[in-house]
């Protein structure tokens, strides 16, 4: 079985995958130790480790170079947060795909906000972009799709009617050959349940510290949880009070 | 207003050690400095580990002169890079090396003495003169931390090893090393002797288990770093975390 098969097969609704985000092959090499089943990348964390600002400010030059040294260093099934491919134009995000599977990647996140604005793109332009990303990718690729509704949205305007347009763009992402979709930032369970049970592919939810724990995005029938950006700020300020303690 | 090259040489003070907590990326820099760090040194095990390569300039020169690119760019303390044999054994393109790794904006660097990926130490006139290059490639402010690896090459640490630690630091302060880095040089009383007869500035590495650093402090030692200490520990911890995030 291929690493992508092997990956696509650890997504099951109600037993989710879970992916403790790392940001360089060392973090990635620690995870895996760990006894983790796949490894998955921040983009933040790794806008972070490096200097840049999150939102493609990492240069694409960088990011493929550092998924590299991951697939490199971990037998495991690599995922990528490829943000919003780095490309506006379909024959870049073509070329962008092809240029991350040729990684060894197994798949990417892919989201759907216009990357430096409020904005995300229409679900036809949405659409399209998820095809030029499958169409770089090849077949064997996991392309877990984004929708940035809840991360743009406060949580109090979290309600049905945003889980209705989650829901449209969860199917036509799917439609699209979306493998997976993402929704970080909703944590109402009910919500998050109605959208698992309409879209048809597994569903994603982000792990926000004192959010919902493992075994309720599992009762909402979730096949994946990732940390995001957490585990990274949480051993920053780890490190931080071990320099302190050092310097002192 | 000071450089920070003369920052970062004034910080060398024998009995008030500047402590050096080795990073190796940006992020790493950052909380360095948010724990008040005054200078950043980094480690290049620890570069090697973060990235996926072996220690033993397994590094790609390109990617450590990035790495060191992007930390100046973040910081405004002193940074000063772990080096190891400046990716050549031969003098002049050691010290090319270490002129590119100049203007990248850091305040000085490791250069050591083993011979890398081979046996043993480079015989001290080749040593001598390897530093002699870089002190000319690179002026007269550059803080070259010449580093000997005699205590890593045996167990016995004994006077006659000291002998030839002193004999070293000598060599390298008379061929223009600004700092003496003697990793796994722990035993007060050697320390003492060190600092005593070699006139630089003392670079000893703190590693778990090793004395008080206030023990050092009085022996003299102006300078005490990490090594691979800091991220080796991160990423233990950072091992634990995800094991229970995943279980």
């Amino acid at each position: 079985m291929s690493k992508f098969e092997d990956f696509a097969k650890l997504h099951i609704a109600g037993d989710p995958l879970v992916l403790f985000n790392a940001w360089d092959a060392g973090s990635a090499a620690a995870v895996a130790k760990s006894g983790a089943k796949a490894i998955a990348t921040g983009s933040a964390s790794v806008a972070m480790a490096n200097g840049f600002g999150d939102g493609e400010e990492v240069p694409i030059e960088f990011a493929i170079g550092n998924a590299e040294r991951i697939v490199r260093a971990v037998e495991l099934p690599v995922t990528v947060d490829f943000e919003g491919g780095y490309a506006t134009d379909s024959s870049d995000l073509t070329a962008n795909g092809r240029r991350l599977a040729g990684t060894g990647a197994i798949g990417c996140n892919f989201e759907d906000q216009v990357v430096g604005t409020d904005r995300l793109y229409d679900i036809a332009d949405q659409t399209a972009r998820i095809g030029a990303l499958r169409a770089g990718v090849g077949s064997d690729f996991f392309i877990n799709a984004r929708t940035d509704l809840f991360l743009k949205a406060k949580s109090e305007a979290h309600d049905s009617t945003l889980a209705d347009q989650a829901i449209a763009r969860g199917k036509a992402y799917a439609a699209a050959g979306a493998n997976g979709y993402f929704i970080p930032g909703l944590t109402d369970l009910n919500l998050v349940e109605a959208i698992v049970q309409a879209v048809g592919v597994p569903v994603n939810a982000m792990h926000l510290p004192g959010g919902p724990s493992r075994a309720d995005w599992a009762g909402a029938r979730i096949a994946r949880v990732s940390h995001g950006p957490f585990p990274y700020m949480a051993m920053q300020a780890w490190l931080e009070a071990e320099a302190r303690a050092a310097l002192a | 207003m000071a450089s920070n090259f003369e920052i970062f040489a004034a910080l060398h003070v024998p009995g008030n050690p500047i402590i050096l907590y080795n990073i190796w990326d940006v992020g790493s820099a950052l909380a360095a400095i948010k724990a008040g760090a005054k200078a950043l040194a980094t480690g290049s095990h620890p570069v090697a580990d973060a990235n996926g390569w072996p220690d033993g300039q397994q590094v790609p020169i390109d990617f450590a002169l990035a790495n060191a690119t992007r930390i100046i760019n973040a910081v405004e303390v002193p940074l000063t890079v772990d080096f190891e044999g400046a990716y050549s054994t031969d003098p002049e393109l050691g010290a090319a090396n270490v002129a590119r790794l100049a203007v990248t904006g850091v305040v000085g660097c490791n250069f050591e003495d083993q011979v890398i990926g081979g046996e043993g130490l480079h015989p001290l006139n080749v040593q001598v003169e390897r530093i002699k290059a870089i002190r000319q490639a690179v002026g007269d402010q550059f803080f070259i931390n010449a580093r000997t690896d005699l205590f890593l090459k045996t167990q016995t640490y004994d006077d006659a090893l000291i002998d030839q630690v002193v004999e070293r630091g000598k060599a390298f302060a008379d061929a223009g090393a600004s700092g003496f880095f003697v990793p796994r040089l722990a035993d007060t009383a050697q320390i003492e002797r060190v600092v005593r007869e070699v006139p630089l500035p003392l670079n000893v590495i703190a590693f778990p288990g090793a004395p008080d650093k206030q023990i050092w402090t009085d022996a003299g030692v102006a300078r005490i770093s990490h090594g691979p200490f800091p991220h080796r520990a991160l990423m233990a911890k950072f091992e634990e975390m995800a094991r229970e995030a995943i279980s």
